[in-house]
């Protein structure tokens, strides 16, 4: 279900407070950060990520950064959940770097030790039943009530963002799947997030204003 | 390149966060963060644009497992890395060597007004490497009615201009609770509402110059001591 655009900031008002506890060693307010955040987060790196097993690998050490890194946390400068977003995101996205470099190994059947049947289940759905990165960017645009701003962007320019943020796809792979020039693909991006700057900065002071 | 050129920051910035930047690049700009504001600043800025998108994607559940790890490996540090918040058992043992002194003090701190007699705390120091704290404890004095502490330290103690100590009241469980800054080690603080309930110790760190910037301690413990009410 779609959460209203509002609930992020309104997230981010408890996940402050179980932060601050975390940050001083509080383990049942960071279990409770972890149950309220870990879902989230998770679909947040199977979109860079698709591997279940690897994601929930990246999904340990995010938390584990997050446990060490809870003290520093600044609420005055970042929402909670951006800043756990971010972080998922950048791991997710340093897996993808790594990936390259090993050979990739998959086995063919789960094991059947340690792991049940409905992780398997799940990874089948995200997978194959996920929505497109043109779906995911028009749903986030809608509950942002960014919708005229999309407007403004071209199609190409549209789908090279969603490509690029809801795929975690860089430049040259964007390229590469809608068969256009590097180049070209390169100033999409620059010039819809050039676009998308001031749409987005009063979504966020609405979400704010909303979330007081 | 001069990365305090807002609009370079900014293009850099929103390349980083998008996910585009790859490889070297990407390290390249993670290590730059530290030591460039503009840059930060920017990447946080488009951080709390883009973020919230991800609102959009249905959340999925990850199996038990993860957690069960995660805790794990939270143990394996919590034994390897004893924090200065566990080293605070030690030193509130340590604090009833320092209950003669404690008794000697009352008597220059009891308020002969009030009805009931004022809980004295000694906050011992827990010897916090290059702290600037003396090894001489700080006397804190509770007001009978629970209104009002007084600390004062046993002998003069120097800290350097850009650090104070906070003061803490520790409950058993839950974060510690800023009583107020010390300077000098020494101050009249107010108890507003139940700041102690559930509090067994009084704790001093080493905080900014004004107090912790987060509400949390964020430095050394260099003083503590255990009391109940």
């Amino acid at each position: 279900m779609l959460k209203p655009p509002a609930d992020w900031t309104e997230r981010s008002h408890d996940l402050s407070r179980l932060l601050a506890r975390a940050g001083l060693g509080d383990r049942a307010a960071f279990a409770t950060l972890y149950e309220r955040t870990s879902p989230h987060l998770l679909a947040v790196v199977l979109r860079i990520n698709r591997d279940r097993a690897q994601a929930e690998d990246i999904l340990q050490e995010v938390y584990v950064n997050v446990w060490r890194a809870a003290s520093s946390f600044d609420a005055a400068q970042s929402q909670p959940l951006t800043w756990l977003t971010s972080i998922a995101r950048n791991r997710a996205i340093d897996s993808l770097r790594r990936l390259q470099t090993q050979p990739q190994i998959r086995a063919a059947a789960p094991s059947s030790e340690g792991r049940d049947s409905e992780d398997d289940d799940v990874y089948d759905t995200v997978a194959d039943e996920s929505p497109g990165p043109l779906d995911l960017l028009s749903r986030a645009a809608e509950a942002r009530s960014l919708a005229a701003c999309m407007d403004k962007l071209s199609p190409s320019q549209r789908q090279s963002v969603a490509l690029a943020f809801f795929q975690g796809l860089s430049h040259a792979e964007v390229a590469r799947q809608m068969r256009e020039p590097l180049g070209t693909v390169k100033s999409w991006v620059r010039r819809s997030l050039a676009t998308l700057k001031t749409c987005l900065d009063a979504a966020l002071q609405r979400g704010i204003e909303r979330g007081d | 390149m001069d990365y305090s050129r807002i609009d370079l920051a900014d293009a850099l910035a929103a390349d980083y966060v998008i996910g585009t930047m790859r490889g070297g690049a990407r390290r390249r700009f993670e290590s730059l963060l530290p030591a460039h504001p503009a840059l930060r600043e920017a990447t946080l800025a488009w951080s709390e644009r883009l973020m919230p998108l991800t609102a959009a994607l249905a959340p999925v559940e990850p199996s038990g497992d993860v957690w069960r790890r995660i805790s794990d490996r939270l143990d394996r540090r919590k034994s390897v890395v004893a924090g200065a918040w566990q080293r605070l058992s030690f030193w509130r043992g340590l604090t009833a060597f320092a209950s003669v002194a404690a008794i000697a003090l009352a008597g220059l701190l009891v308020n002969p007004r009030a009805v009931a007699p004022p809980i004295v705390v000694v906050l011992a120091a827990t010897g916090a490497a290059a702290s600037g704290a003396t090894a001489a404890p700080i006397v804190a004095s509770i007001s009978g009615d629970g209104t009002t502490l007084v600390a004062r330290p046993i002998a003069p103690v120097a800290l350097r201009p850009d650090r104070s100590f906070e003061l803490w009241a520790v409950p058993t469980q839950g974060a510690p609770r800023s009583l107020g800054v010390l300077p000098g080690g020494s101050g009249v603080v107010a108890l507003r509402g139940k700041v102690l309930a559930g509090a067994d110790t009084l704790a001093v760190t080493i905080e900014p110059a004004g107090g912790s910037p987060t509400g949390a301690p964020t430095g050394p413990i260099v003083y503590a001591g255990k009391f109940s009410l």
